[in-house]
């Protein structure tokens, strides 16, 4: 049994300017200790999906359908009562602006304290303790003395550790970090994202990484969701995704990855911007923006399917899949683009790729 | 869960400027005041005057599209009152368009609310403006889309109240489909 799946999830935001259909009949399942990422644009839904997972979508928003079971138990089926005992326990969070996510008023220790308290019934002292030996390992030093400081008095490194901190401070089976580096430099990224990986294994809880940044999910996932407009576009292990992407959306974002040493002019962008939620363009949602969309894109929505084969892909498959008409047979011209690889694809050779420090 | 003023966390001081005082306030701390202008609206005006304060309104900036072309179109709602008014819709679905009759151009019904009322609301005198695009498609399944056919086609829009057609919350417009 997985740690987590999600079957046929819909989230909809009943608004004035029409129904936002924010994710749309979304399947995956993240297994035990492992690292699946999702990865899209804004707007793409991957932030609903994340909420929805601790049940915190907010009116007029409304998981309209689907089921989400964790350890077997489905999620939305839970009492007020029994979801509280899951959120911030078994399944934790860490947002991505650090700074809104504590709250001012209270004392950094004190808020992650609290959580401890809560769910696993330490005393106070007993609490303080634990709450001082999480910081410390998180990386604050002189962990006892910024028990006691304000959100302010922090760095913003230093409040998403304190964040991470009370994320792990329950021992959570899933972590979900929704674009945790954002709001931080990249030197600093690159320690967090370290510590992030180093923690999970070390306390054994999967991760789901909500990204936008393809860098962040190379480094640190096992497999990737690539979404576009509420809806999977793309499933794949990671270096199948980065060395065979199937979808032409994935190329596009692939693409878009400013490299040193390019000689090219201009960045190669995908044109225009993602489509309003509330009126998605007809058939594939990516046409409009797809260099290679012919009339058959406009008239006719692909699942999920495999590539090789052109079936549609299972909910619960974690091989590749891709929604895009070329793999039922319905493009005339084919997708037209070709993937160079630099140094060595690690698919076909077990030697360290130069500069990938992961294998 | 603890809250602040029972917390230990906060440090409170009499002499230090920017530290909360150890002083019990003596007058209650109001919200800001305001009305609450949907509660206002249900209680004192008659739905009837209500339904009939909203005028909806569709156009297209032409009357003939060629075929494969985008229809744009423009719903503009006002209310007319110099107070703020609230619609009870019969979903949260709030308003809908209609291209013949088919909801947002699609033979299979796109949405399942939740049975509950839904609230539009209005400010006085206000107008709401809304674009919307008819792709010249009807969806016929839940993945699959067809071409309209060159011919008439009225575009409706309206609140979602019940029997809506008669009332004033709702109005059409017909346009040409021409052959490129």
């Amino acid at each position: 049994m997985a740690l987590l799946e999600v079957n046929d999830l819909t989230v909809k935001f009943y608004t004035q300017d029409g129904v936002v259909t924010a994710v749309n009949g979304l399947d995956y399942r993240v297994e035990r200790g492992e690292k699946f990422g999702v990865v899209g644009e804004s707007g793409a839904g991957k932030s609903v999906t994340a909420l929805s997972l601790m049940r915190l979508i907010e009116s007029p928003g409304r998981i309209e359908s689907g089921e989400i079971l964790f350890k077997g138990e489905d999620l939305l089926e839970m009492s007020e009562e029994e979801i509280r005992s899951v959120r911030g326990n078994e399944i934790a969070m860490i947002f991505q602006d650090a700074q809104t996510a504590l709250n001012p008023v209270y004392t950094v220790g004190e808020q992650v304290s609290e959580a401890i308290r809560h769910h696993l019934d330490y005393d106070d002292a007993e609490a303080r303790e634990r709450t001082i030996q999480l910081l410390d390992r998180v990386g604050i030093p002189e962990a006892e003395t910024r028990y006691s400081d304000y959100p302010h008095q922090f760095s913003g490194g230093m409040q998403q550790r304190a964040v991470i901190a009370m994320a792990l401070s329950c021992d959570p089976g899933l972590l979900i970090c929704d674009e945790p580096t954002t709001a931080l430099d990249v030197t600093i990224e690159a320690e967090i994202l370290d510590q992030i990986e180093e923690l999970a294994d070390d306390f054994d809880a999967a991760v789901q990484l909500i990204t936008h940044d393809l860098g962040v999910i190379a480094q640190v996932c096992d497999r990737v969701m690539v979404m576009y407009a509420g809806k999977p576009v793309e499933k794949a292990p990671v270096e199948d995704l980065y060395y065979d992407p199937k979808h032409p959306y994935t190329v596009g974002l692939m693409s878009s990855i400013p490299r040193v040493g390019d000689s090219r002019e201009r960045l190669q962008t995908i044109p225009g911007t993602m489509p309003d939620l509330v009126e998605l363009p007809t058939g594939c949602s990516f046409h409009p923006r797809c260099p290679y969309a012919e009339e058959a894109c406009t008239r006719k929505e692909p699942p999920l399917l495999d590539p090789e084969t052109g079936a549609e892909a299972a909910a619960s498959s974690a091989e590749h899949a891709a929604a895009c008409l070329e793999y039922t047979g319905d493009l005339r011209d084919g997708l037209d683009y070709e993937i160079e690889v630099r140094g060595q694809d690690p698919r076909t050779d077990v030697r360290q790729v130069e500069g990938d420090q992961d294998d | 869960m603890r809250r602040i003023y029972d917390s230990e966390a906060l440090h409170r001081d009499d002499d230090e400027a920017f530290a909360p005082s150890e002083e019990e306030r003596s007058v209650r701390l109001q919200a800001l005041r305001s009305i609450d202008s949907t509660a206002l609206s249900d209680r004192l005006i008659p739905t009837g005057l209500r339904r009939r304060a909203i005028s909806v309104d569709v156009s297209t900036p032409r009357t003939e599209y060629s075929e494969g072309e985008p229809v744009p179109f423009s719903v503009t709602m006002k209310n007319s009152l110099p107070f703020p008014v609230t619609v009870s819709t019969a979903s949260p679905i709030l308003w809908t368009w209609t291209v013949d009759g088919e909801r947002e151009a699609s033979r299979v019904p796109l949405h399942e609310p939740p049975a509950e009322a839904g609230r539009f609301r209005f400010d006085r005198g206000e107008r709401k403006e809304f674009r919307k695009r008819w792709e010249q498609m009807f969806r016929v399944s839940e993945t699959e889309w067809e071409s309209a056919a060159p011919g008439e086609y009225t575009i409706g829009a309206g609140i979602n109240v019940e029997a809506s057609d008669g009332a004033a919350l709702y109005d059409e417009t017909v346009v040409r489909v021409v052959p490129e």
